[in-house]
């Protein structure tokens, strides 16, 4: 990634401070701006801080401590000074920008008359997560997720940060070109975050394929089914299933004859299974493969591989 | 002999000066008509499109003529890449040198250039509310300046002409 890119992600008045950091911009994971707090970043997986002539320092001690002010200002870049149109994705707390890095958000949630949250305001904590698009991340799962010449449905496991989205990112453009285990397939992506492609005025910003078909922002549930009946894929992606309704529209594809490639949140096979929308899907096989990531264990990160039995095909 | 060439001379240039005049009331009337339409536009794309400002700004260097397209170009150009400025400065610088040389009222230029200064709503109803303001504002003018335009083009060049004939007797 370009450290122009990262730049990017600032207003004009404030890219002095970042402009070190952004040097970094292949190793950088995360920035944290928090109102009168230290600016935090995350460099290899290392909390670093930055002072207010922009240099990288260890102690919290020496960091800038912005304002509330830099925060709005922040805020308004990132959205493009339309803060309406980002507003359903401020509701959820987290906003997509162009190259598809996530910015978690959190300040005062405003509530409407039935309790659901309506808004955001007073957002004093930016959680800037750098997208890196790792061609070749899931080289060392591709032998395990083919059987004859077809993908096997595969899930995707590990805790916040651990590298799913790049691996599914990744895992969608092989499926999608082809690879020396199967030949290249339709694959329809439903991006609701906007993470996976990182759409731009529609266009994927990443590298997903050369037949793949991408709905952005569109919620999974909707999503699917509207991609099943419109673009007839051999394989459906989606990112972070978090809800019964979300592994039922996946179940339905499923029985539509689609493969599926999902990521979820989880430390381990036993603590998804514990959740109450997983456990019917895992006993009913709607996956044939679980991989489970841990970005700790090196570039490819895979912790292991099970079938859809929960027996290991590899562990590490 | 050169008394009437004279005699037309100052007829012709009178009826020029007055042509010209009305020609510039039309104009008036055409760009705010423009002006209008593309507020409409912004507040149509912010209200069902859901379009940030920049994205608004090359659909409507997309759909206007010349003189706006080239200006909301540059808009969108300056906004949506790495450049990092704010969208209202650019927004009033540009507008403005687009603005500046057009027949329009100081108070219907600054309609437009001074919108993007409060433009930050943080939902999109309140937003094209907000152009929609600035929308009927142009709107009132156009219809007013449109009703009169003809009257007042017809007063302009018999004005014109009346004081060409009132000079060329006064000189010769």
């Amino acid at each position: 990634m370009r450290e122009e890119a990262v730049l990017s992600l600032f207003p004009e008045e404030s890219r002095g401070r970042w402009r070190e950091a952004a040097k970094q911009a292949e190793q950088l994971q995360e920035i944290r701006i928090r109102s009168g707090m230290p600016l935090t970043v995350l460099i290899d997986s290392r909390e670093f801080f930055v002072n207010t002539q922009g240099k990288i320092v260890d102690r919290p001690e020496e960091a800038a401590k912005p304002e509330p002010e830099e925060l709005e200002n922040m805020l308004r870049h990132l959205c493009r000074y339309s803060i309406y149109a980002f507003a359903d994705e401020i509701r959820q707390g987290f906003l997509t920008v162009q190259g598809g890095h996530r910015i978690g958000l959190a300040g005062q949630v405003i509530l409407d008359g039935e309790g659901r949250i309506k808004n955001m305001k007073y957002i004093r904590y930016l959680n800037i997560r750098i997208a890196h698009q790792v061609r070749g991340a899931a080289d060392a799962l591709m032998p395990y997720l083919f059987e004859e010449g077809r993908v096997m449905s595969t899930l995707l496991v590990s805790p916040p940060g651990g590298g799913k989205t790049t691996m599914l990112r990744d895992l969608i453009r092989q499926v999608s070109e082809g690879t020396r285990y199967g030949p290249g397939v339709n694959v329809s992506v439903v991006d609701e975050r906007s993470e996976i492609a990182g759409s731009y005025l529609g266009v994927a910003q990443n590298d997903v394929g050369i037949r793949t078909d991408v709905l952005d922002s569109c919620p999974k549930v909707e999503g699917m089914m509207l991609l099943i009946r419109s673009m007839a894929p051999k394989v459906l992606a989606v990112d972070e299933l978090g809800s019964l309704a979300d592994v039922q529209a996946l179940q339905m594809a499923g029985g539509c004859g689609c493969k599926l490639l999902a990521t979820i949140h989880g430390g381990s096979l036993e603590e998804i299974r514990q959740k109450d929308y997983m456990r019917y899907v895992m006993e009913q096989g709607l996956f044939e493969r679980y991989v489970m990531l841990d970005r700790r264990l090196g570039a490819s990160g895979i912790a292991g591989i099970y079938d859809k039995e929960g027996k290991p095909c590899i562990k590490r | 002999m050169y008394k009437a060439v004279g005699f037309f001379c100052i007829l012709a240039g009178c009826a020029g000066w007055g042509s010209s005049l009305a020609g510039r009331e039309k104009e008036r009337v055409r760009h705010l008509r423009t002006l209008f339409y593309m507020l409409g536009q912004m507040k149509s794309e912010i209200a069902y499109g859901k379009h940030t400002l920049p994205e608004i700004c090359l659909l409507l260097a997309e759909l206007n003529d010349t003189c706006y397209s080239e200006c909301f170009c540059r808009i969108y150009k300056r906004t949506a890449g790495e450049d990092g400025i704010e969208f209202p400065k650019v927004w009033e610088e540009e507008l403005g040198s687009c603005l500046e040389p057009l027949p329009l009222r100081e108070d219907e230029r600054r309609t437009v250039t001074e919108l993007a200064k409060n433009l930050s709503f943080r939902e999109e109803r309140g937003q094209a509310g907000r152009i929609g303001q600035a929308e009927a504002f142009l709107e009132g003018r156009y219809r007013k300046a449109e009703e009169t335009c003809a009257n007042r083009s017809k007063m302009i060049r018999s004005v014109s002409i009346l004081t060409g004939l009132l000079l060329a007797i006064l000189l010769l």
